[in-house]
């Protein structure tokens, strides 16, 4: 789907025509390892990029900049996958054809050279002040977590079932690790970045393939790097559990968060890997799906109660909104679901329905640019060739038989309850 | 069918209004292979006060009740209609906002089936004690839910300081204990009332033949018998321009204070062009003051005052509206002072120059040429205009008019200090813990 054109060994452009959108999405990946230094190093200087550079010094010339270039979006961010750490650069800006005065993609393109290769440094570092800011704006992001009570007790669910592993380290790294960032560990890391990672470019809108890969090149004077093999996670301790764990917190809340991590051994790398997407649809994935007819709609018990897979950590996991008198009500109905599962108990309709609705997704996400760009970047590294047609036929190939298969392998380790501090007299 | 060519956005929109009433707009998009496709009626929580269909008498019904009948117009006598959307792959929800709600799929696949899906369950109420009584635990969990996001209890905790009796005031889902009150028989009221054709919009965007679905949307609306359309009689209080209170605050167990800083907006009894003129230069004035690009924000980023979590909004309906700025912030008063000082100095000394307005114009006319990538904008954002008498589709031609002038007046409505407030979340004291 997205045309390969090597510029340098470890660089590699990737361009995609289509008229569908009105404006040409640009997006720059680095690719490291996934380790907490590494983490919160590129966290910081992730902003620190998109905070200025050499041309625009300040923050207001550069966001001047980009509102006089009709609202271009230029951003930076972090992200994991599986052990990989990833810094992405991403430009957004609209096709000249629909404005009245043009050359927008000429300057977008001179802008992603220069927030690359033109960073804002004072003597031979960078600007002790922006870094200090940015450091405190990385670890109040980090600190943020701690407020959205879903996302924050999914988090504590990943750290007590695997500490210290990719599946638990966030690509911001930790508080410690960011404060123990200088101007002198930044731009070492910053020149590590540019001269030896794995880049892959990626360039989606209404283009002129040859004519863009012609004006990157010219922009992105990359060197040739040799390929970097991603190392695996080196801390992970083994987590060796019989039992489920159960694990209760507090805090100041009204609502009881009740998440359950099951382990399984396939992953995205596995070739059943398709099979437990089907399993994890027909268990929590949609409104169809077992945890939502039985544990929302039945029992009236909870607002929201799904699951989801993380394919490249071979977990499943389930969330639900409950009141947190009603736990063991909630966590033996869930187990329900599990062992109809692997009781085989699925019919013809919730294959259908998953099959579908997985299909839909898959379709729909292909239907902005981004969407294409984060997709096709995840799946390339199993298939170069990779279509969404791809997944469609293997879903469809799936089976009662194989949904059952799934279900018989996944292992419940830890039940977690984060609820409030009211009404717990019976503790 | 009347068929619009935009010319400089390459869009053309077709539109017939039925028999029935129901506004049908269809709007294909080239290289798009999933269709979205929204069925709204102009009814949000904000109308609780009104003559029912075929009465004479005004009824106040209980907090929460549109959200309410969204969620059981879902359920018919054999089953959740979620199931068949799901076996013909689409992905069905819905939403209720102040104004409005509505119910929406889409779908890369069995178009017309899913279509008729939404037309059917839509107008098919099917209410009962038992099914009502059912849906409260689940709403409930849904209000608790709400109730422990800070970031949603600063939002309303700010609308509530600035109301003194408009409805917009009250939480769209109600309250635990207004829910309680909600019968089969008030949602068939409102049902009734607010559900007529005649009320509603349906917008099909995407990969879409648009001959072929203004077909298929009459021939199923042919097959339904409606009653003659009746104007809507709702009622709303009185509204001072001054603000309830202007400043409270809430502990809850967050790490870091939060601030939000309203700003009431006067005369907002208006519509149609003269609405879009208001809200576009009250936006682009917000984004002068308080943008990335603003002094304030260089300013305020540089001292501490805010984080990534800030961010600032201008909203509008025919009744009410407001600007707001909130942010996390270390020290939320300095904040507040910063704000107040930047809207002291604008009054006092208005600072934007046609430089201004023409780079946030320029900024203007891309986010929303970005914006029309999204089939989902395009199908919410043109029913809202469309029930306020405004078209998505002038929004770059009134940019590109605008002036100092509007700005300057636009700005003129939500400057007044007695229509500032300021709401506060605070971290809860630990002692008790």
């Amino acid at each position: 789907m997205f045309t390969k054109n090597r510029l340098e060994q470890g660089v590699t452009l990737y361009t995609r025509k289509s008229n569908q959108f009105k404006t040409v999405n640009f997006s720059v990946k680095w690719k490291n390892n996934l380790d907490v230094k590494t983490a919160a190093t590129r966290a910081v200087l992730a902003k620190v990029l998109e905070d200025s550079n050499g041309m625009f010094r300040t923050q207001t010339e550069l966001r001047n900049k980009l509102d006089e270039l009709y609202g271009t979006i230029m951003y930076t961010s972090v992200a994991k996958r599986g052990d990989t750490h990833i810094l992405s650069l991403n430009v957004e800006c609209v096709n000249d054809e629909y404005l009245s005065d043009g050359g927008v993609l000429d300057e977008a393109i001179e802008l992603l050279g220069t927030v690359i290769f033109n960073p804002n440094l004072e003597g031979d570092n960078f600007k002790p002040e922006i870094v200090e800011r940015e450091k405190k704006s990385v670890r109040e992001r980090i600190r943020s977590q701690y407020d959205n009570k879903t996302s924050y007790a999914q988090q504590r669910l990943l750290e007590i079932l695997r500490p210290n592993s990719p599946i638990s380290t966030s690509s911001d790294g930790t508080e410690e690790a960011v404060a123990a960032i200088t101007p002198e560990t930044l731009l070492a890391a910053y020149k590590s970045m540019i001269e030896e990672d794995t880049v892959d470019i990626y360039v989606a809108g209404d283009i002129d393939e040859t004519e863009i890969a012609e004006k990157l090149k010219a922009v992105l004077s990359f060197g040739a790097r040799p390929a970097r093999k991603i190392e695996t996670f080196k801390t992970t301790e083994k987590v060796n559990r019989t039992e489920p764990e159960h694990v209760r917190e507090k805090q100041d809340m009204k609502q009881g968060k009740l998440h359950l991590g099951f382990s399984t051994p396939i992953t995205i790398h596995h070739p059943d890997y398709t099979k437990m997407q089907m399993m994890n649809g027909v268990f929590g994935g949609f409104a169809h799906s077992k945890l939502f007819m039985n544990v929302r709609e039945k029992e009236s018990m909870a607002y929201y109660a799904s699951s989801s897979y993380a394919s490249h950590y071979g977990l499943v996991s389930v969330m639900a909104g409950i009141d947190a008198e009603l736990e063991d009500k909630a966590v033996s109905l869930i187990k329900e679901q599990v062992l109809a599962l692997q009781n085989g108990e699925v019919t013809d309709l919730e294959l259908d329905q998953t099959k579908a609705l997985l299909t839909n997704s898959i379709t729909s996400t292909f239907d902005s640019a981004r969407g294409q760009i984060e997709v096709y970047d995840q799946f390339k590294e199993l298939d170069e060739d990779f279509t969404a047609d791809y997944l469609i036929s293997k879903w469809d190939a799936v089976t009662k038989e194989d949904v059952k298969k799934m279900a018989m392998d996944l292992q419940l380790e830890v039940v977690y309850l984060l609820s409030g501090k009211e009404g717990d007299s019976n503790e | 069918m009347n068929k619009v060519h935009f010319d400089n956005l390459q869009e053309t929109l077709y539109n017939e209004k039925l028999e029935n009433g129901l506004d049908v707009y269809i709007l294909p998009k080239r290289g798009f292979s999933k269709t979205y496709v929204t069925f709204t009626t102009k009814y949000g929580s904000i109308d609780r006060t009104f003559i029912p269909l075929g009465k004479n008498e005004e009824v106040t019904v209980p907090d929460g009740i549109a959200h309410f009948l969204e969620h059981k117009l879902f359920e018919k006598e054999d089953g959740d209609v979620f199931q068949e959307f799901s076996v013909l792959g689409g992905s069905a929800n819905a939403f209720t906002s102040f104004t409005r709600t509505s119910y929406l799929f889409s779908a890369t696949d069995k178009l017309y089936e899913n279509t008729e899906v939404l037309l059917d369950f839509v107008q098919d109420p099917y209410f009962t004690k038992e099914t009502v009584e059912k849906e409260k635990g689940i709403i409930g969990q849904e209000i608790t839910m709400y109730d422990d996001q800070p970031d949603w209890r600063l939002y309303f905790g700010m609308i509530e300081n600035m109301y003194h009796e408009h409805p917009v005031k009250i939480d769209i889902a109600g309250t635990i204990e207004t829910i309680d009150e909600i019968t089969a028989e008030h949602l068939y009221e409102c049902y009734e009332t607010f559900y007529h054709p005649s009320n509603m919009v349906f917008f099909v965007v995407g990969a879409v033949d648009p001959e072929e679905m203004m077909k298929f949307i009459k021939e199923n609306q042919n097959k339904k018998s409606f009653s003659p359309a009746e104007e809507i009689k709702r009622s709303f209080p009185e509204e001072p321009d001054s603000v309830v209170q202007p400043e409270r605050t809430l502990s809850m167990d967050v790490t870091k204070p939060k601030l939000s800083f309203g700003m009431k907006c006067t005369k907002t009894d208006v519509s149609g062009e003269e609405m879009l003129i208001r809200e576009l230069a009250s936006e682009l004035v917000m984004d002068v003051l308080f943008g990335r690009s603003s002094d304030f924000y260089a300013n305020a980023y540089k001292d501490d005052l805010i984080d990534e979590s800030y961010s600032y909004s201008f909203m509008m309906e025919n009744g009410f509206g407001f600007s707001m700025i909130s942010s996390d912030s270390e020290n939320p008063e300095d904040l507040e002072k910063a704000i107040r000082a930047t809207l002291r100095e604008a009054t006092t000394n208005w600072p934007i120059t046609d430089e201004d307005l023409d780079r946030q114009r320029k900024r203007k006319i891309g986010q929303f040429m970005r914006s029309l990538n999204s089939i989902e904008f395009i199908a919410n954002q043109f029913t809202r205009y469309l029930f306020n008498d405004m078209k998505l589709f002038d929004v770059v031609p009134v940019l590109e008019k605008l002036t100092l002038e509007d700005l300057k007046n636009a700005f003129s409505t939500f400057n007044d200090e007695s229509g500032f407030t300021v709401y506060k979340v605070l971290p809860a004291e630990k002692e008790n813990a």
